[in-house]
């Protein structure tokens, strides 16, 4: 059980910003997904912590244990990259053998762990195949046997279900989390994917721009996003016109409630909604008109449109958007339920910091 | 030498190309006209004066006294068995498949490692290694023997005395040739990741490189071989300047005494060399592998 601490880590490639005061807690044992657009850092910050590159400034820290000095093969960590990386010439159960053979692990010893890896990652049909004989899913299991066939102090995971298709990944996603609760590995996986990363994970950190945006648990990051960005990066969601009352918290659709940062008084702001946050009223006609509606199954998308408000997404029960015509006029209000707004401008410390 | 090698090392290619370039040739698109007009000449341009030479060596007829009557008559191989069965010429053999697998050794021994680490350790140098390989071609042969000759006659004079002291030369002079088929195959397997995947495993240096990166670029490295090899059979100026006896200065005194013998020599280590690299072309790819000689 292993718990990784990465503190103010910086990093740059000539000009470009790679990581920004970046820091990170890994529990023991916990999965934690970095999540980003590409070229955010999250790549940066797997390789700063595997010892491929080392940072600018900043301490990684293994059990409360500076590592800056450790070279990558010190490090004991079990890695899995997007393009499998397997040793072509060695054939799958070669490729888990080869890091218990660096470690001088007996034989009968290594044969107990490649065992028990093949049974555990289902490989044995596949066991004595050459990378180049198997599928893509096929070889990231192999790949995933190899990084933990060694017991690794963390696993790290860059991008590995990226190269699979569809109904690959899937499965394999919830074969890496199974395995990983199964062995209690600490675990960083890098991945671009929300989906995946909201499926898999303890918790998650949103990056932009080498700054970890916000770090939460999957329900939290979508329910209470921290910021415009997560907001925006993670599902969908409208854009308000909103205003700030006395006590800071902000009136949205003639409504009061908490945002994630206060306002000054009487200022204009824009707040981010999500559509299934929003409800609909049919008894009293507002301002609202529906001009389109697609049924997504359980639920159904309205587009809805206002002169002063402009337009909205809104997601309702279908049940309740069965005899919605387009065109008809409905009133919009914010579910009883949703007691936080997250801010995208006009939050008073705008006002002074500048930011 | 250059061009032969180049020619042999990608006999698939070419072959695939005329095929593909005579069937469109057929449906009479001009383009494709062109290019069989083109290839046919480049391929008559070489083939000539191979038949003639082959023509010349193996049959004792004077060209003026060629006639239709005459083309069955005089044909023989005793001229090539006498150059083959030379002394001389023997013992020039020796020296050069001797300098072969010298050269190769050095060559390799030089550039792999370089090649390696600069692929999975700083990939940014890639650009800076290709320019500098290719410098021993900037130079002359002739500056860089007397250059080389002047500094070690006065310093160590038994060093240019020895058949070795052609094997520097060697080595430098196929560079530009083994680093593009090095890092070519490096590249082909991606070899920074599996660098990162054995270290991340703990492997040592050493063992990444010998367990994991070479035994996947085999090819490459035979290739790379291969390309020296095919070169130091054809090197002349070298070993011409600092006055050994290899297989290309033995055979070109031997044809002053003996033209028709000294040219099926020629041909005949033309045809071998040929068949040498034709061989572990196929051998390589049956196994697999592909030759890389992308960069040439």
């Amino acid at each position: 059980m292993t718990s990784v601490e990465m503190i103010g880590i910086s990093k740059q490639f000539g000009v470009s910003v790679a990581l920004d005061d970046f820091s990170l807690n890994i529990n023991s044992g916990e999965l934690i997904c970095l999540l980003g657009p590409s070229g955010c850092g999250k790549t940066t910050a797997l390789r700063v912590l595997a010892g491929f590159e080392r940072s600018d400034g900043g301490k990684v820290l293994i059990e409360g244990r500076d590592i800056a000095g450790e070279p990558p093969e010190r490090r004991r960590f079990g890695m899995v990259f997007q393009d499998y990386s397997l040793f072509p010439n060695m054939t799958a159960r070669q490729n888990i053998e080869f890091g218990l053979k660096v470690q001088r692990r007996s034989a009968p010893e290594r044969r107990v762990v490649i065992d028990r890896m093949i049974d555990v990652t289902h490989l044995s049909e596949h066991a004595d195949k050459y990378p180049h004989q198997m599928s893509g899913g096929q070889r990231q299991r192999v790949a995933l046997a190899r990084a933990m066939a060694t017991a690794p102090r963390v696993l790290l995971l860059d991008e590995p279900l990226s190269a699979l298709d569809a109904q690959v990944r899937e499965t394999l996603r919830d074969e890496i989390r199974r395995l990983q609760l199964e062995f209690g590995v600490t675990t960083l996986f890098v991945t671009h994917d929300q989906h995946e990363a909201l499926a898999i994970a303890d918790r998650v950190g949103v990056m932009s721009n080498g700054r970890l945006e916000q770090v939460a648990t999957p329900r939290e990051l979508y329910e209470r996003p921290a910021n415009a960005f997560v907001a925006g990066f993670i599902g969908t969601v409208n854009r308000l016109p909103a205003r700030a009352g006395n006590d800071g918290r902000w009136e949205v659709l003639n409504r009061m409630i908490l945002g994630s940062e206060p306002g000054d008084p009487g200022a204009a702001g824009i707040i981010a909604v999500r559509p299934e946050h929003l409800a609909i009223d049919r008894r009293d006609p507002g301002d609202w008109r529906v001009d389109a509606t697609s049924f997504l199954g359980p639920m159904s998308r309205l587009v809805t449109s206002s002169p002063e408000w402009g337009s909205l997404l809104i997601d309702i029960p279908s049940i309740d958007a069965a005899d919605l015509a387009v065109g008809s006029r409905i009133g919009v209000r914010l579910r009883d339920d949703v007691d936080y707004v997250t801010v995208i401008s006009g939050a008073a410390h705008e006002s002074t910091a500048q930011r | 030498m250059s061009t032969e090698a180049m020619v042999v090392l990608a006999p698939g290619p070419s072959a695939e190309a005329g095929i593909s370039h005579s069937s469109r040739a057929r449906r009479w698109k001009p383009a494709g006209v062109v290019k069989a007009l083109f290839l046919t000449g480049i391929a008559l341009y070489f083939i000539i004066p191979m038949l003639a030479m082959a023509r010349f060596a193996f049959q004792n007829v004077p060209v003026a006294l060629l006639s239709p009557e005459k083309l069955l008559s005089g044909w023989s191989a005793s001229g090539l068995w006498t150059a083959v069965t030379d002394p001389e010429i023997l013992s020039a053999a020796k020296t050069s498949a001797l300098l072969v697998v010298c050269a190769a050794a050095l060559n390799l021994a030089l550039l792999l490692p370089l090649a390696i680490v600069t692929e999975v350790r700083r990939p940014q140098l890639r650009p800076l290694l290709s320019t500098i390989t290719l410098l021993p071609w900037v130079i002359p042969p002739i500056a860089l023997v007397v250059g080389v000759a002047a500094t070690f006659r006065a310093t160590v004079p038994w060093f240019l005395a020895s058949d070795f002291s052609l094997v520097p030369f060697y080595a430098l002079w196929a560079m530009p040739f083994t680093y593009r088929a090095l890092d070519a195959g490096l590249r082909a397997i991606n070899a920074r990741t599996l660098y990162e995947a054995a270290r991340g495993m703990g492997a040592s240096l050493g063992t990444t490189i010998f367990r994991v990166i070479v035994p996947n670029i085999a090819a490459a490295i035979v290739a790379a071989a291969a390309l020296t090899a095919a070169m130091v059979l054809g090197e002349f100026a070298f070993a011409s300047l600092l006055l050994k006896r290899t297989l290309p200065t033995e055979m070109v005194n031997y044809q002053r005494g003996d033209p028709r013998g000294g040219l099926a020599l020629a041909l005949l280590v033309m045809v071998l060399t040929a068949l040498a690299l034709g061989l572990v072309v196929r051998a390589l790819r049956r196994r697999g592998l592909d030759v890389q000689t992308t960069g040439l």
